[in-house]
């Protein structure tokens, strides 16, 4: 099937997260090796979401766990769970 | 179900009912590899670090508290996400006293087009491992509207899966996905706009005498 760009627009975030049919799949790839600015579309924001990822690296603040443990603490050692 | 992925599941589950059985210090073990996800939801959604970290904290108390409402068949992890996102917003709508309501699944029906497409430039490769960079980026998941910066934290920070995600925010599959495309379209907008206007003041230092 022939694709315009507002399909692929459409479908930009389930192909990049693997989420269409292999049929759309080779549409698509069909439709961006044809059209730049399809491609620059999915390529830019391949390398965001990939970006986006990389942000998880981002740590907890200095003594959070210990912190936690002691908010956490005393309501352990006195309530019931009903 | 992978195995490893049922494994922990079931080591969950034991989690669970050894604290419900009266062994409360096992409440720890279950919840310390979850640590991180939890500070981040917050984080994504408060913007500051110390509201995040207290209302992690609630989190986890109210999770403790209501340990036994939790119902298997999700998994553990996002009950524990969707408590954490729904203190977080607790917390903003006292902050700023505004209403969420906008975030109804009706919203995401109605068409949308990008900005056009001749304007789109890539976001280059090598872009990718500049600090400044992360900077901005930061700056733009800031300048996203709350409901779009959620579902960019739970999928793209968080790494969850369209399925988890759609839980915890209470949409629809469908509906997370729309709202989902559209928010890394104007995320993708908001930075490239960011990284043009960084280009041209550098340009601009160059260009001086």
């Amino acid at each position: 099937m022939k694709l315009d760009c507002k399909h692929i627009w459409r479908e930009l975030s389930n192909y990049l997260d693997g989420e269409i049919s292999p049929d759309l799949r080779r549409d698509i790839e069909a439709h961006v090796t044809q059209c730049r600015h399809c491609a620059a579309l999915l390529d830019s924001t391949h390398n965001l979401i990939v970006l986006i990822a990389d942000e998880r690296r981002l740590e907890l603040p200095v003594g959070f766990s210990g912190r936690l443990r002691k908010r956490l603490e005393k309501e352990l050692a006195t309530s019931r769970l009903d | 179900m992978p195995d490893l992925l049922a494994d922990r599941k079931n080591r969950e589950f034991e989690l669970i009912d050894r604290v419900l059985g009266g062994h409360h210090e096992s409440f720890y073990e279950l919840i310390s590899p979850y640590e991180h996800r939890v500070f981040m939801t917050a984080y994504d959604i408060l913007q500051v670090a110390a509201d995040a970290e207290e209302v992690a904290q609630e989190a986890f108390l109210k999770a403790f508290r209501s340990l036994r409402s939790f119902r298997r068949e999700a998994q553990f992890s996002t009950w524990l996400l969707r408590i954490t996102a729904n203190e977080a917003r607790m917390r903003l709508r006292k902050r700023r006293e505004v209403s969420l309501d906008s975030l109804s699944p009706n919203h995401e029906e109605t068409d949308y087009t990008p900005i056009l497409l001749a304007d789109w430039r890539e976001i280059p490769g090598e872009a990718l491992l500049r600090e400044e960079t992360r900077r901005l980026l930061r700056e733009s998941i800031a300048a996203l509207p709350e409901n779009y910066r959620e579902i960019i934290t739970l999928r793209d920070v968080n790494g969850l899966s369209t399925a988890e995600t759609a839980e915890i925010l209470g949409l629809s599959q469908g509906n997370a996905k729309v709202r989902l495309l559209r928010a890394r379209i104007m995320l993708r907008d908001l930075f490239i706009e960011r990284l043009r206007s960084k280009t041209k003041r550098r340009l601009s230092r160059e260009a001086a005498p």
